[in-house]
């Protein structure tokens, strides 16, 4: 199984660093004000929105490698969550497309979303 | 062989630069968030923006006759990725992209100077100079920079072969990054990179790389696909040129790699 590259310090991601945790509840409202609510997925799914700066060549030809290996958000990699160091075996990029900008020599930037897949 | 051009520093692009890669995964997903997902690998797409300042009357001269001989983004065209290594595979020196010598002996999975196991063990037994080296479709006559890591136990030196030019470089028993740059004077659309050993000499070598530019930087490992796109279009069938003075001109490209086309 494959997993996310880390920066050369050891990290995954940098300051401002998103988490989000998703439920799917519905709710059926009634005419009298009440309701129901039911679970639509058996538990919680989490996506990291990582956004990298300041990255040197080598860091970014290793996420544009992990890109191209995983095909896009085909291929499935285990994260580890850096707020707590959960190990999450089935996740995906949550898109298609990856961009890198180059400011500069070791000023290089990109973002990448991963999305925890349902097992 | 139409290909784009070079600076006249011998660099492809300037800074900024900005690549996007584009896939296409097909995905089923049921009402409980389960999915099936199907690559497409055939679509994908890579994009490159670049921008050129300060240009001198040669090179754009270069640029807007390759942009008229493709007529816009009607032909192809051979793209050396200024942000990649150009050759394929590089840490497994054992896939059919590179060529070795018949007796030269190969060991994987050596500890490398980046703290990982990808470099190779290189033996040559013989009584003569074995060679192990990889083709890539690019013109020749362009400014390359091919740069390896390389040590040895029992050897000083390991050659280093760039097109038709062979390099020594000294190496000892830590590792040692050696390059060897320059423009050659061969007008082929095609040329090798590798090392050559001496005759009974067993060299660690990894992280070799090819960059068509005067100078090597950071490494960048590659799997299946080097830097090299040969099927590269313009995007679009507008070229604007910027002169602000005599020979100072600047422009902005962005150049497309389509698997299926």
């Amino acid at each position: 199984m494959a997993s996310f590259p880390t920066l050369k310090t050891g990290a995954v991601m940098q300051y401002p660093a998103k988490r989000t945790l998703k439920f799917n509840t519905n709710v059926i409202r009634f005419l009298d004000g009440t309701e129901q609510r039911y679970r639509e997925e058996p538990s919680v799914l989490h996506q990291w929105t990582i956004q990298l700066d300041l990255l040197d060549e080598a860091e970014l030809a290793a996420l544009d490698q992990f890109f191209v290996s995983s095909q896009g958000q085909f291929g499935s990699f285990s994260f580890t969550d850096p707020w707590d160091g959960t190990v999450y075996p089935n996740c995906s990029l949550a898109a298609n497309t990856y961009e890198f900008g180059l400011q500069e020599e070791m000023r290089g930037k990109a973002s990448v979303i991963v999305s925890e897949n349902r097992s | 062989m139409l290909y784009f051009p070079q600076l006249s520093s011998g660099a492809t692009g300037q800074f900024p630069m900005q690549r996007q890669r584009t896939a296409r995964t097909v995905v089923n997903r049921s009402i409980q968030d389960y999915t099936v997902k199907l690559a497409d690998p055939g679509a994908a797409v890579t994009q490159w923006n670049l921008s050129f300042n300060e240009m001198s009357d040669q090179e754009l001269a270069a640029l807007e006759a390759l942009f008229q001989a493709v007529e816009g983004r009607l032909t192809p065209f051979t793209f050396l990725d200024p942000c990649d290594n150009l050759l394929a595979w590089s840490e497994q020196q054992d896939q059919p992209v590179w060529q070795a010598d018949p007796l030269l002996t190969l060991t994987a999975n050596i500890s490398d100077p980046l703290g990982g196991t990808g470099a190779f063990q290189l033996t040559n037994p013989s009584g003569a100079t074995l060679l192990l080296q990889q083709s890539i479709a690019a013109p020749a006559s362009l400014n390359y920079c091919l740069s390896v890591y390389a040590r040895s136990n029992s050897s000083a030196r390991v050659w280093l072969v760039r097109g038709t030019e062979t390099n020594a470089g000294s190496i000892s028993t830590g590792w040692t990054r050696l390059t060897s740059a320059g423009q050659l004077e061969s007008s082929g659309d095609s040329l090798s990179f590798g090392v050559a050993l001496d005759p009974g000499s067993t060299v660690d070598v990894f992280g070799m790389q090819v960059e068509a530019q005067p100078a090597a930087s950071l490494y960048k490992k590659t799997a299946e696909n080097g830097g090299v796109y040969s099927n590269v279009r313009f995007r679009d069938d507008t070229l604007v040129i910027t002169t602000i003075g005599p020979g100072r001109h600047s422009s902005k490209v962005s150049l497309v790699n389509v698997e299926h086309l």
